[in-house]
């Protein structure tokens, strides 16, 4: 699995930041009430925040942990 | 203007019911926006220092920062967009739009959706959604579809001269409401058709009983009410 080949923290920080830069545009499509801000919101935002979590999730799973590193 | 309908209890569950949705949902996205924040704060935590996961604690905070939270957010955010896209504002920030919200400014009675607007027998803050919603089960996501192809129209095609309603207007947006209220169903005229109006055989704003509708075309030349005149 190619994924095991990045480390739990520089997945974790993909994660991280994506998730961020999602919520980020959450907050302005918020304040602006506008169809654009929905748009921006349902194609960017979720786009963003979604494959955030699922990295973060897959990572749980395919990532080597730096302990298991050590065991090995 | 128009006759007075404060004291009719139908018109003030409608108005009601408008300020209870408006209000809920502010206070939804104030709870929304502290979450977001608080997100934001947790993620950029994980962000800077991806080590503190390595104890038991850190992998706990990552699930519920990287997964619990965002979703909770996710979910937040539609449910706050799809409220926000009930508003009166959000339909006329579209420029094609623009004519059909002043048009319910027209001083005139006879005109439909501005009596309706004026005289809070829809919510005003949810003037057009009250009678334009498809109210079925999944009225609001075809609602959405339709919305995101005019989105797509007004920015990357060309918007057609005249805006047409899907499947034209349909009796039961009017229905819905006026339906086993005791003015609409005291007229004998209502009583006499109920079945091809319920059938959508004769159309209430086209047969010539309420033919005055938004008729924007016809602003220039009509006075304009302003609020608090």
């Amino acid at each position: 699995m190619k994924i095991g080949m990045f480390r739990m923290d520089q997945v974790l920080r993909i994660a991280s930041a994506l998730i961020v830069l999602g919520l980020v545009i959450e907050l302005i499509s918020l304040a602006w009430i506008h169809p654009l801000s929905f748009t921006l919101f349902a194609f960017i935002g979720v786009l963003l925040i979604g494959l955030g979590i699922l990295i973060y999730l897959a990572s749980l799973i395919f990532v080597t942990s730096p302990r298991g590193e050590h065991r090995a | 203007m128009g006759e007075d309908v404060s004291s009719d209890p139908s018109q003030k569950r409608v108005r009601d019911r408008g300020t209870v949705r408006l209000n809920s949902g502010s206070e939804m996205t104030g709870f929304l926006i502290a979450l977001i924040v608080l997100t934001i704060v947790l993620a950029t935590v994980l962000l800077v220092r991806p080590s503190i996961t390595n104890a038991a604690a850190g992998k706990a905070l990552a699930f519920v920062a990287l997964c619990v939270l965002p979703a909770v957010c996710l979910r937040g955010g539609l449910t706050v967009h799809m409220q926000q896209s009930e508003q009166t504002k959000f339909c006329t920030s579209c420029h094609s739009m623009a004519n059909y919200g002043k048009s319910l400014y027209i001083d005139d009675p006879s005109y439909l959706p501005a009596q309706h607007f004026q005289n809070h027998r829809v919510p005003a803050d949810m003037a057009c959604f009250s009678c334009h919603a498809d109210y079925t089960i999944f009225g609001s996501f075809k609602d959405k579809l339709r919305g995101l192809h005019r989105i797509y129209v007004q920015y990357l095609g060309t918007p057609s001269e005249t805006i047409e309603l899907p499947g034209g207007y349909k009796n039961q947006q009017c229905l819905h409401c006026h339906l086993g209220a005791r003015n609409f169903e005291a007229n004998p005229i209502h009583m006499a058709i109920m079945d091809s109006l319920k059938s959508n055989e004769m159309s209430c704003i086209s047969s010539g009983c309420h033919d005055m509708v938004h008729n924007h075309g016809d602003l220039d030349r009509l006075k304009m009410w302003s609020p608090g005149q």
